[in-house]
């Protein structure tokens, strides 16, 4: 038999991941906590309004604010000078020759390699307890992944207006900040608020591990089961970003004129004093002596011999799990309730607070009524991200093209069917092709649930960080940043094939990039 | 077979339909005809469902228009050739002939349609009918030409197995030749049991119809036959439709 698999078919058939999840669901309940999990439920109605309580918890957003502000503007700074200088065009242009660019492009694949909380953890042993710490950790890989993503949108432009203005004597860098700097500012505004968004989720996730903000007051509020103070923060932190992602979406969704720009620069410039204020923030931190991990455990022989096979296989299972299950999970509950559009207001306040739930208190909250092991880890990496993954989603959606739906709908064709043969099937390549990225973050991110037990890399490399075990730390270390690699290589491939057939396919020159987090590079 | 009745639908400056009736019998080839904005495309939508006029009543074989699970069985009995075709670019030719069965089949033939070919005879039969060959069945719609893409639309109308065909000015985008020939094809699937409702700016190509709609502002002007329209009711039609526009 032929097969002549639909693109829609992409977005149905990976949530099968969730019959084995349902099955294992069972055998993983042990059934304590429902009481707990119903109270924190109620509490949502019921948050606690002390004014002391309050204030603390609008303290602590601010922190966290603050430390999204200062690591995303320097990971922008130092995104954008890498990203300039990882550009075979530029340094061609500068020094007439490709190899700086390709070396320095390799050299960040290490920071890049590494979450921002394995960052913070580690920066903690070498800075001690700092507000810089949160911002430095936060700022490392981000700044390395903007590069990245700059120096492909830098590569993917249009050369010719270059070449002419070099061709016309005008010098090097001169040449390429006119040529090209205006067609990489949209790309590079939109990418920005997007990335904007990440370092607030980072802040508070970082929080969670002690690193400072409204995610330390939400982990002791849940750890002691105070549930109405623990919404308190939670409903402040989803008024925050719900505000944040309107406007960012504002931002992103129009033409943005120089002055505008301008304005907005030296806004934030400005608020930079009053949050650096807000933090402590004192550089010269950095400049003092840091205490060195104690070499000889560190480069120890023994720290070698690990149950590797069982280590990776874990962590591998963990991610393909949890992004199966987050990607698939938009998806499908727009298909269920789509006769009933009220429904989509549920399911997008469903989707924020999952935005700004950090997974390991999701995964906390699980463990009242899960055993520890993989499906507390998975479905809280899951949930988290299936919020991401759905906003995305639902914004393609809304700007697919609606008449091949209203064809099918006037043939008499229910809603449910109408939206599966036309618009999910116009969405499916970009949104796979996305959900390669996801897969790719979520490999990352596997660390920061190593705390319910789930035994992949991420566990024994908080436990190491956590227990001065130097021994175990470098060899896992670099163990789990070959592995975010080698993930990150597959997964660019897959969607530079997504994207490459879905052009051959659809015969459109961009394939809907608006899904992608505007920015991330298309098919090259 | 389709009765309007009374039929108004609002637009920004003036109705897009004003009071509009007719009727419609099976066997009948009805062309539409109208300046551009006189609501040819509206009438269509009111009759294929997709507007809902603010008044006035529907009828399908005597029965009024209802809500749910009935009016989508009345609608899957209603086929249209949309102007810009609306096709699922995505698909293959058997798949998108097959969205033409997608209001009958039960869940697992529409799952297992984005999978593998079905109903190979039935749509290499519908290829043949609008004169086309049975290899293009797994070509992606997105590498036909517009002519092609065309045939298949109409050939997803085909596989609804519609009762009534509307079609909306499907004669724009062709070549004379085309055209001459697609209007054939739609005039004779068009004849009993079937009928036609046809939308058109050209009036020269009203030969084989069996009756005219003159439409001008949302309002029915004449109803005959093409033989007898006189050279004046057509100038009428879109001089009168230019000064009224121009007044607007």
């Amino acid at each position: 038999m032929r097969f002549q698999a639909a693109p829609a078919l992409g977005l149905l058939l990976p949530a099968l991941v969730f019959l084995p999840l349902v099955a294992l669901l069972p055998g993983a309940v042990h059934g304590g906590g429902w009481q707990l999990i119903a109270a924190f439920g109620m509490a949502a109605l019921q948050p606690s309004f002390t004014p002391a309580l309050i204030a603390n918890a609008l303290n602590g957003i601010a922190i966290t604010l603050a430390i999204a502000l200062w690591s995303w503007l320097l990971s922008m700074a130092i995104g954008l000078i890498a990203a300039v200088f990882s550009s075979p065009t530029v340094t061609t242009a500068l020094w007439g020759c490709r190899w700086p660019a390709h070396w320095l492009r390799r050299l960040l694949a290490i920071p890049r390699s590494l979450h921002e909380l394995l960052w913070g953890l580690i920066l903690l042993q070498l800075i001690g307890l700092h507000p810089a710490v949160a911002v430095l950790a936060i700022a490392i890989p981000y700044g390395a992944l903007v590069a990245r993503v700059l120096s492909d949108q830098l590569e993917s432009l249009d050369k010719k207006p270059f070449q002419a203005l070099q061709v016309a004597g005008v010098a090097g860098p001169a040449a390429l900040f006119s040529a090209l700097g205006p067609s990489l500012l949209p790309g590079l505004l939109s990418y920005g608020g997007y990335r904007f968004e990440c370092a607030l989720r980072s802040a508070t996730l970082l929080g969670v591990f002690g690193l400072g903000g409204i995610g330390a007051d939400l982990r002791l509020s849940l750890q002691s089961l105070q549930f109405n103070e623990a919404w308190t923060s939670l409903w402040a932190l989803a008024l925050v970003m719900f505000s944040l992602e309107q406007l960012i979406a504002l931002w992103r969704g129009r033409w943005v004129q120089g002055r505008h720009l301008l304005i907005l620069l030296s806004c934030l410039l400005l608020l930079l004093f009053p949050a650096a204020n807000l933090l402590d923030l004192q550089w010269q931190v950095l400049l003092n002596p840091w205490r060195l991990l104690p070499a000889d455990q560190l480069f120890q022989l023994q720290g070698w011999w690990q149950p590797w096979p069982q280590l990776i296989s874990s962590t591998v299972l963990l991610t393909i799990t949890a992004a199966l299950a987050a990607f698939a999970a938009p998806p499908l509950l727009l298909l269920f309730i789509c006769p009933w559009p009220w429904l989509q207001l549920l399911l997008r306040a469903f989707g924020l607070f999952a935005r700004l739930m950090p997974p390991p208190l999701t995964a906390l909250l699980l463990l009242f009524v899960l055993k520890p092991g993989l499906l507390p880890a998975a479905i809280a990496l899951a949930f988290h991200n299936a919020g991401i993954l759905g906003r995305l989603f639902l914004e393609g959606l809304e700007s697919q093209n609606q008449r091949p739906e209203q064809a099918l709908l006037a043939a008499g064709v229910t809603r449910r069917r109408a939206l599966l043969m036309a618009r999910f099937n116009g969405l499916a390549a970009s949104y796979m092709a996305y959900g390669a990225y996801r897969a790719d973050v979520i490999l990352r991110e596997t660390v920061v649930v190593g705390l319910v037990g789930v035994g992949g890399l991420g566990a024994v490399l908080l436990e190491a960080l956590s227990s001065f075990a130097w021994a175990e730390l470098l060899p896992v270390l670099v163990v789990y940043a070959l592995l975010t690699l080698l993930g990150e290589e597959l997964a660019d491939r897959y969607r530079r094939f997504l994207l490459f057939n879905h052009t051959q396919l659809g015969g459109v020159s961009t394939p809907q990039l608006e899904l992608l987090p505007r920015g991330v590079p298309g098919p090259a | 077979m389709l009765e309007l009745r009374g039929i108004c639908v609002p637009g920004r400056q003036r109705p897009r339909l004003n009071n509009l009736s007719f009727s419609l019998a099976s066997g009948e080839r009805v062309a539409l005809l109208g300046a551009s904005g006189a609501g040819k495309s509206t009438l269509l939508a009111v009759a294929n469902g997709l507007i809902k006029p603010t008044a006035g009543v529907v009828y399908w074989h005597g029965e009024a228009a209802a809500n749910g699970g009935r009016r989508l069985r009345q609608q899957a009995r209603i086929g249209t050739l949309w102007q810009d075709l609306r096709l699922v670019e995505q698909l293959t030719v058997q798949q998108s002939l097959n969205c033409g069965r997608l209001a009958a089949w039960p869940w697992h033939l529409v799952l297992l349609n984005l999978l593998i070919p079905l109903e190979t005879s039935a749509c290499s039969k519908v290829l043949a009918q609008v004169e086309l060959t049975a290899d293009l069945l797994p070509v992606p719609i997105i590498q036909l030409s517009g002519g092609q893409r065309q045939r298949i639309a109409l050939g997803r109308l085909l596989r609804q197995g519609a009762d009534l065909l509307l079609a909306d000015e499907p004669l724009a985008q062709l070549d004379p030749p085309l055209a001459a020939k697609l209007l054939n094809l739609l005039l004779h699937l068009g004849s009993a049991p079937r009928a036609l409702l046809m939308s058109l700016h050209r009036p020269d190509l009203l030969q084989g119809f069996d009756r005219v709609l003159g439409l001008r502002c949302g309002e029915l002007v004449f109803d005959t036959h093409p033989a007898r329209i006189s050279a004046s009711q057509l100038q009428d039609l879109y001089k009168s439709d230019q000064n009224k526009s121009d007044q607007t």
